[in-house]
């Protein structure tokens, strides 16, 4: 018997924030490397987009964390797109939660360089951070539910 | 009989394998909640963490500023015609970069932008000639006193802070930014100014290749000179400063054959020069200057 499918809350939960994610990660690395203008960011003792997005741990190992981020999301977009969701292969299943994992991790190291390092909030670094704090719960919690419930109905 | 009994047998297995994996299932639900839970939790104790040690950081700039004494502001606003003349350049190791921007103004005067740090040895050394620079066109007020780590390389060089200070010019307006005090906070140092936006922006457009070498990008101090020319890191060398005073540092200034009138009087002709090309028409009569006229580019 095939397994029943996703439910749609999650499918399509998880994709809209990973396109949300995706978005905002690609208008952090166009800023990072056009410079064209300051950042759409509200500035005080707190919250400095540009203090954070210039500092020091605004790159990785000589590659910029909008970057890594960017990249992160669209793996992510392609592993929550809802012909992914379609495959019930189990490597694909681990990949998308190994994924958010490896992103909530992260993002837990840049809130710690804002808040002890660089003193300072960049107001789109953390609606990143919102996000894939979003989608690792999402992820987590749907599926060990949706495991749950195909048990209960079968 | 006998088949009834496996049917019956078979289908109780069936159903305690069924409600172990359903247990096993709710177990993962709970656990996932948990983890999610404990990702929140971790966020939430940083923030606290943060809340709670702001709270108590009492850097000495940020609370009650020191001020430079009246002979150490005295002697760098009245350092002799003489002295200047015959530096020139003195030691300086590194010329203001040209760079093509839009003019840097305010209140319509041309403006010079400081950005730099307390605990900053070379910072500290480009206050010096900074502040002598801006003596020859304009009055300031508010200096204050500071040092830079002592953890850092060349510790505790005595110098001034712009923090707090202000300048009075019919030429130039001049904006200072210390982005932290001499006072460490975890692996950094507790801070202090923050740029804003547009100031933000003009370091990061022109403290970076291509005005900069790569190897020294980002550095401060970084100043911009009326949007025509940017310094990036020490002019000299600051080792001449090492052991002395603010005080001996600012007598040391009248005499041209010290080290350090060589070193600071010299880079504050080149900065005077500089500025003179941004004042083109209007610049004093320094400008003319013997002394400013053999530094200049």
């Amino acid at each position: 018997m095939p397994a029943p499918p996703q439910p749609r809350w999650l499918v399509l939960g998880s994709f809209a924030l990973a396109l949300a994610g995706t978005c905002i990660s690609a208008y952090l690395t166009l800023d990072h490397y056009a410079a064209l203008a300051p950042l759409a960011c509200p500035e005080n003792a707190t919250i400095n987009c540009v203090k954070v997005t210039t500092s020091s741990y605004s790159t990785l190992h000589g590659v910029p964390v909008a970057l890594l981020g960017l990249a992160f999301y669209v793996v992510m977009l392609a592993l929550c797109s809802p012909p992914a969701w379609r495959i019930r292969r189990p490597l694909v299943v681990r990949a998308r939660l190994a994924g958010s994992i490896v992103g909530v991790a992260f993002i837990l190291y840049l809130i710690w360089a804002e808040l002890f390092e660089i003193n300072a909030i960049c107001l789109w670094c953390t609606a990143v951070h919102l996000i894939t704090l979003a989608l690792f719960a999402l992820l987590l919690i749907g599926q060990s539910l949706t495991n749950a419930r195909t048990l209960d109905d079968s | 009989m006998g088949k009834a009994a496996a049917r019956e047998h078979r289908q109780e297995r069936v159903e305690a394998v069924r409600a172990q994996q359903a247990r096993e299932a709710r177990r993962k639900v709970v656990l996932s909640v948990t983890a999610v839970a404990v990702v929140v939790a971790v966020i939430a104790a940083l923030v606290v963490v943060k809340v709670v040690t702001s709270g108590h950081q009492t850097g000495p700039s940020a609370s009650a500023p020191n001020l430079a004494s009246a002979s150490v502001v005295s002697a760098l606003s009245t350092v002799p015609a003489a002295t200047f003349n015959t530096v020139g350049a003195g030691t300086l190791t590194a010329r203001p970069v040209p760079i093509t921007a839009a003019a840097l103004t305010a209140d319509g005067k041309a403006r010079v932008l400081y950005d730099g740090a307390e605990y900053c040895p070379y910072c500290a050394g480009e206050r010096w000639a900074v502040a002598v620079a801006l003596s020859r066109f304009g009055t300031w007020s508010g200096l204050g006193a500071t040092s830079s780590s002592s953890t850092d390389t060349y510790p505790n060089t005595a110098t001034l802070a712009f923090h707090g200070a202000t300048y009075a010019s019919t030429y130039l307006s001049f904006t200072g930014y210390e982005e932290t005090t001499n006072q460490p906070q975890g692996t950094s140092y507790v801070p202090l100014d923050t740029l804003p936006a547009a100031d933000q922006a003009i370091v990061r457009m022109f403290d970076a290749v291509p005005y900069i070498p790569a190897a020294s990008a980002g550095s401060i101090p970084f100043i911009d000179i009326g949007g025509r020319y940017v310094i990036s890191g020490a002019s000299y060398d600051v080792s001449v400063l090492q052991g002395k005073t603010r005080e001996q540092i600012a007598a040391a200034l009248k005499d041209p054959n010290s080290d350090v009138a060589k070193a600071i009087i010299g880079t504050a002709n080149v900065i005077t020069a500089d500025i003179c090309k941004v004042l083109g028409s209007t610049a004093p009569a320094v400008c003319s200057s013997p002394g400013v006229v053999s530094a200049g580019p």
